[in-house]
């Protein structure tokens, strides 16, 4: 499975993924002893070319309340599923680098799927 | 792709699911399971206790007058009708998409509400049947007899496509596939029943079977004179009615809830999109994987009810029948543990799409997951001990003298073995 787990910050697993941290955080976060700061934002990289999606039945962690990015490289037209509490829907045009931004507020297991190719992205544990 | 359809998720409800119960839990768990069911064997009671016959403490007898006067059938009935109309209304005419209330009232309050009203009140489904009321309004008619052969045969095949639809069918969120499943179900109840009389709800329609059987765990139960009474599940478990293919409906309800956690795993998820080209394809693999996991409780049961010296051919037979009651104790705490979060959140958030309110779901289970997490495995440890307990009995009651402690081994070990799996799946692998 690939390393889909990409917190900004410790990104060195995954060579395949960029990270994209924004420069509204002015502060590195490991920079801060303290712990209740504000988690991480978790940007999750997805390439839907020729019909095929990369990658797949990803799983990865996240806490509830943290950023979640889809960074999105498409080439058609389909719908961004996020099986939360509440759910959340995106369009995704046919374009690269697409952002959807959102949170889980609700402890669960998320699944996060392409409406029109009918394939899950990724598993969310949110905790 | 799919112009009716809501999700492509399973259960076709959308939504997150449970988040795994922890490690310590499955396994404090599975320990209390393996202590108490040896314990059981070992040492508890060496003859009989418990017995159908044995009448529960009576109500007073306004209650019994009460359920049974015709016009409190009559009124719930109907009103039983009017839901149905109601929910078929919104299924047509509502709005095509994620605010529908089908797939709520289809998934959740059907199939896990029907288990928890029916554990509670008893066998509701034959008062709320709107089969069973259409077929009373016309004058409850039937051709001939329901042939006593096919036993809970057609119950068994209906909870399987239920569960098929649910699990296997490749768009379970579909409108369109919930409504022509439905629409299948009440011709064929009602054809059943205007040919063979209500006998046929009382055995093939699979939702008044599923409710029978789980009412037997039921606290409230009828004296042999009709008299409605108070009295010990266990004594009550017994009374199961032992018909053909009464173990492939306890084996449909306990594998499938299996396979929902199991087809949920991201192994067999990846393992579809390789190997299925095809929607058509993942369904196939789909419906094999949920038949196979029936037919591995059906068979591991009927094997360990049969595990016993000291029996003729023709008691040995007998067996996996007598003994099935012993597993609706497993299957209801196998249910709660799985879909009690589905029963409590998605419930509500159904009710409030059927009355139209625009109501905030309460998420406390969710918010609290290790609330939810000792709950689950309360409930499948539960059932586990009840079952053990039922089914100790009941050996006591069946077996030979000689044979009583190593002819309950191999039921044990079954039992042992689908809590197991149960926790096991619970954890996530």
């Amino acid at each position: 499975m690939a390393a889909a787990l990409l917190v900004a910050g410790c990104g060195d697993k995954g060579q395949n993924y960029t990270v994209s941290t924004s420069s509204a955080t002015s502060v590195s976060p490991s920079e801060l002893p303290d712990h209740q700061a504000p988690p991480d934002r978790l940007v999750f990289r997805v390439v839907i070319k020729d019909g095929t999606v990369t990658p797949t039945n990803d799983q990865f962690e996240a806490a509830v309340g943290q950023p979640i990015i889809f960074q999105i490289d498409s080439d058609v037209a389909d719908e961004l599923h996020v099986h939360s509490n509440p759910e959340h829907s995106f369009p995704i045009e046919a374009k690269p680098n697409q952002m959807f931004q959102f949170t889980v507020d609700v402890p669960g297991k998320v699944d996060v799927e392409l409406h029109e190719l009918n394939k899950t992205v990724a598993t969310i544990t949110v905790r | 792709m799919n112009p009716g359809s809501v999700t492509v998720i399973a259960h076709g409800l959308g939504g997150s699911a449970d988040l795994p119960i922890p490690l310590t839990y499955a396994l404090i768990g599975a320990a209390w399971a393996l202590t108490f069911t040896f314990a059981v064997v070992a040492l508890a009671w060496k003859r009989p206790r418990f017995d159908p016959e044995k009448p529960g403490r009576e109500l007073p007898s306004w209650v019994t007058a009460t359920v049974d006067a015709p016009v409190t059938r009559w009124t719930l009935g109907i009103v039983g009708l009017l839901l149905t109309v109601w929910v078929g209304f919104a299924a047509f005419f509502g709005p095509q998409n994620g605010d529908n209330p089908l797939p709520g009232v289809f998934y959740v309050l059907m199939w896990v509400g029907l288990v928890a009203a029916s554990l509670l009140l008893g066998p509701v489904w034959r008062v709320l049947s709107p089969v069973r009321t259409v077929h009373r309004m016309l004058g409850g008619k039937s051709l001939r007899n329901y042939p006593e052969a096919l036993g809970y045969w057609p119950a068994a095949l209906g909870l399987f496509a239920f569960v098929w639809l649910e699990l296997a069918s490749p768009d379970p969120g579909s409108l369109a596939a919930i409504r022509n499943w439905l629409l299948i179900y009440l011709v064929v109840t009602l054809a059943g029943a205007f040919v063979c009389g209500a006998r046929w709800c009382a055995r093939a329609d699979p939702f008044e079977v599923y409710g029978i059987v789980v009412s037997r765990l039921a606290a409230l139960r009828r004296n042999r004179d009709g008299r409605i009474a108070i009295g010990n599940p266990f004594d009550h478990l017994p009374s199961l009615p032992v018909r053909p293919g009464i173990v492939a409906v306890l084996s449909v309800l306990l594998g499938s809830t299996a396979f929902d956690s199991f087809s949920a795993r991201p192994q067999w998820r990846s393992f579809i999109g390789e190997t299925a080209g095809s929607a058509a394809t993942a369904t196939l693999i789909n419906t094999a994987g949920l038949f196979a996991f029936a037919c591995v409780v059906a068979g591991t049961f009927w094997l360990a009810a049969r595990a016993t010296g000291g029996v003729d051919r023709e008691q040995r037979r007998a067996l996996p029948g007598q003994m099935a009651h012993s597993l609706i104790p497993i299957v209801v705490g196998y249910v709660f543990a799985h879909y009690l979060t589905y029963l409590i959140e998605r419930g509500q958030q159904t009710v409030y799409l059927l009355l139209g309110m625009d109501v905030n779901v309460n998420y406390f289970l969710s918010l609290h997951p290790s609330v939810l997490a000792t709950l689950k495995v309360g409930f499948v440890v539960a059932g586990h001990i009840a079952g053990v307990i039922a089914a100790h009995d009941r050996a006591l009651r069946l077996l030979p003298k000689a044979h009583q402690l190593t002819g309950q081994l191999a039921m044990m070990l079954a039992m042992v073995g689908y809590t197991f799996t149960g926790l096991y799946l619970l954890f996530g692998g």
